[in-house]
């Protein structure tokens, strides 16, 4: 499903990953976990197509399509989700209307019908209840004056609104406590689905007791140094980063 | 560069009411001052010599032939109450107005109403201090006194629809207009100006209005003609708990330039100026502002937001006035902008002068960008960037239209706003 091969990206001529390699195929879970600075942010924001990231080297196959070729909207269009480690606030527009909007451009992108007011509706209520967010909420502006907690909630209830093929979930995890943490995860386990694929970018194992991943990879100095499976995160838990440097 | 103004002198022969002809040779005495103060007050519109380039302004044009107004159009504004001008004469017939009002010319007033003109009409307006003024005041052929009655409280708003119409080549139009607003009264209007053909014409409009204790108004206006040069100048006189919201909606001309006045003459007075300017192409609109508080207690709460596309200018100047009778003053002032283009440009001046020792005062501009974190939050879900632009934009002007009381002026102008941000994606 998404094939990296020897990634090369810089961010105001900093060079932050140096030859990245990863594959990941439909069904699975794939977690990065690393040190700060060590690029994890970088490599989400780029599959998610942030133009401020060059790619100065490398290949990206999503799908079979060169992706790096493709604008940000293409990309989520063609079933690519990114859930922010920093969701922004934009006042003015309504969280509801602007899910809408972007679930009504992926269908039009797909020759489908936009969905109409009753069914949006519809929808929206069924996803709501797994991530245990409000009707409140959403009539908001676009996660203002939201809590970190629900920052992060609205990010996984617009992903089970888009229903995408691979999710990418930055440090989602941080700065929630353990009763938000487990409805996102649990959120997370009920979205999973044979067809589509999870990365999950963390600091910490905490979040990997929840959801349980099919690889472990640890990216240290803009490339993945070690990869294994979920036992290796209780071992980097255990022994620190030092441990895979040396 | 602009020809011998003294020549003006000549329209006030015109004038047949000797009373008027009196107000307008005063007017005319004040020439140099109006010279004068043009420099500073036009320093980034130069609009007399962009006007003067293309058009005779001294001139007044006749109309002789009764012109009539396309039945499509009138359909729109349908079952709504509306004041309808053609090149500044009003049209009665075609006018529909609500009880507790009265619209008349100045010559069809009877004498209770003569004397109300007398008394307020040109006393408030800025014909000694700004040269478009000065020119509408002596060139005007007709002016309209509106009469709000004591308590009117009709939730309904009133249009106030100003038509051009040119039969051959360019044309100049000078509309004038007297609103009284008595005690206890709540009216609401939408003013638009609307050419009906694509020639281009130099208008002014200029409005006092005069608000009576406990009165309450919003007074929208809406500019949305294409090649029109426009000046509007607007006066708002206001005595003791009057409420004043005003919003000024510019969203193209070639050059357009907004002067609102407004003396807090009393105590308890409350003032709010919005504006929304979303500029295109060439397009140049100047916000000027004036607030004077004169007593006690009142508030003034201005804010001005715009969009500057391609080569457009925008202007904004607020100044604000606390004399040293107006103690416990409170005046706030802010003026946001974003520059689409690296060709476009916003001009921006705040002004204070206080006099009073006990007042809250405050004021800023900001001129930014698109937010890139938002445009790729928005993009990450399958927006489009022409989208995300548009929605950006509409949230930019959320926070001024979000202000509009009257439900139907609010979805009016909304609707409007978001169908001309549609075009900037560039």
């Amino acid at each position: 499903m998404l094939e990296i091969k020897n990634l090369h990206v810089s961010v105001n001529n900093n060079k932050i990953l140096k030859g990245l390699n990863l594959s990941v195929n439909k069904g699975e879970i794939h977690a990065i976990m690393g040190p700060n600075g060590s690029g994890k942010s970088t490599l989400a924001q780029v599959i998610a197509g942030r133009k401020e990231y060059k790619v100065n080297k490398g290949s990206i196959i999503y799908s079979n399509k060169k992706l790096l070729e493709l604008s940000a909207d293409e990309r989520a269009k063609q079933g690519i989700f990114l859930a922010f480690q920093y969701p922004i606030e934009i006042p003015g527009i309504s969280t509801t209307n602007f899910i809408k909007t972007a679930v009504n451009k992926i269908r039009e992108s797909k020759g489908k019908k936009p969905l109409d007011a009753v069914s949006f509706l519809k929808v929206m209520k069924e996803k709501m209840k797994i991530v245990k967010i409000n009707q409140t909420l959403l009539s908001r502006s676009i996660n203002e004056g939201f809590s970190g907690g629900e920052k992060k909630r609205n990010e996984i209830f617009q992903m089970a609104m888009l229903d995408p093929k691979l999710a990418i979930l930055d440090e989602t995890d941080s700065g929630l406590d353990i009763d938000a943490l487990k409805i996102v995860a649990k959120g997370v386990n009920k979205l999973k689905s044979k067809d589509n694929a999870t990365i999950i970018i963390t600091h910490y194992q905490r979040l990997l007791n929840y959801i349980i991943p099919d690889y472990v990879h640890v990216l240290i100095d803009g490339k993945i140094v070690k990869s294994g499976n979920k036992n290796l995160a209780q071992e980097l838990e255990k022994k620190g980063y030092d441990w895979v440097r040396a | 560069m602009i020809k011998d103004f003294t020549s003006i002198k000549k329209n006030i022969f015109k004038e047949t009411n000797s009373i008027l002809k009196t107000k307008k040779t005063k007017v005319f005495n004040s020439l140099d001052n109006v010279l004068k103060t043009y420099k500073e007050e036009y320093k980034y519109s130069s609009l007399l010599r962009k006007v003067s380039k293309k058009f005779d302004i001294l001139r007044v044009d006749s109309y002789k032939k009764k012109k009539n107004i396309d039945k499509k159009i009138l359909n729109q504004y349908k079952n709504q109450y509306s004041i309808i001008t053609i090149n500044g004469l009003f049209q009665k017939n075609e006018s529909k107005i609500p009880s507790g009002i009265s619209v008349n010319t100045f010559d069809k007033l009877n004498n209770t109403d003569k004397k109300i003109f007398h008394k307020f009409f040109n006393n408030q307006d800025d014909s000694k201090n700004d040269i478009f003024t000065y020119i509408n005041t002596i060139n005007y052929k007709e002016s309209l006194l509106i009469k709000i009655d004591k308590n009117y409280s009709k939730k309904n708003h009133i249009n106030i629809l100003n038509f051009i119409i040119s039969n051959s080549g360019e044309s100049i139009n000078h509309i004038r207009k007297l609103i009284v607003s008595n005690q206890n009264s709540k009216s609401v209007f939408i003013e638009e100006f609307i050419s009906l053909n694509s020639i281009e014409n130099f208008s002014t409009s200029v409005t006092e209005i005069i608000q009576e204790k406990n009165s309450e108004i919003e007074y929208l206006i809406i500019q949305n003609d294409k090649n029109n040069f426009h000046f509007n100048s607007i006066n708002i006189s206001q005595k003791q708990n009057s409420i004043s919201n005003c919003f000024t909606f510019s969203y193209s001309g070639a050059v357009v330039r907004n002067n609102l006045n407004i003396k807090l003459k009393e105590k308890n007075c409350y003032s709010n100026m919005y504006g929304f300017y979303a500029l295109r192409k060439k397009s140049h609109v100047d916000n000027h502002t004036t607030v004077d508080h004169m007593d006690e207690n009142s508030i003034s709460n201005e804010h001005y937001k715009g969009i500057m596309d391609n080569n457009s200018n925008g202007v904004f100047n607020g100044k604000i006035f606390v004399r040293k009778k107006a103690q416990k003053t409170n005046a706030f002032q802010s003026n946001n902008n974003i520059l689409l283009s690296d060709e476009a440009k916003i001009n921006t001046k705040p002004q204070l002068e206080i006099w009073a020792d006990d007042v809250k005062c405050s004021h800023g501009c900001t001129v930014g960008q698109l937010d890139k974190e938002a445009m790729f939050y928005l993009q990450s879900r399958g927006i489009s960037k022409e989208k995300a632009i548009s929605m950006l934009l509409g949230a930019f002007s959320e926070e001024i239209i979000e202000k509009i009381e009257n439900q139907f002026a609010k979805q009016k102008i909304k609707k409007l706003t978001y169908k001309k941000l549609e075009d900037f994606t560039s």
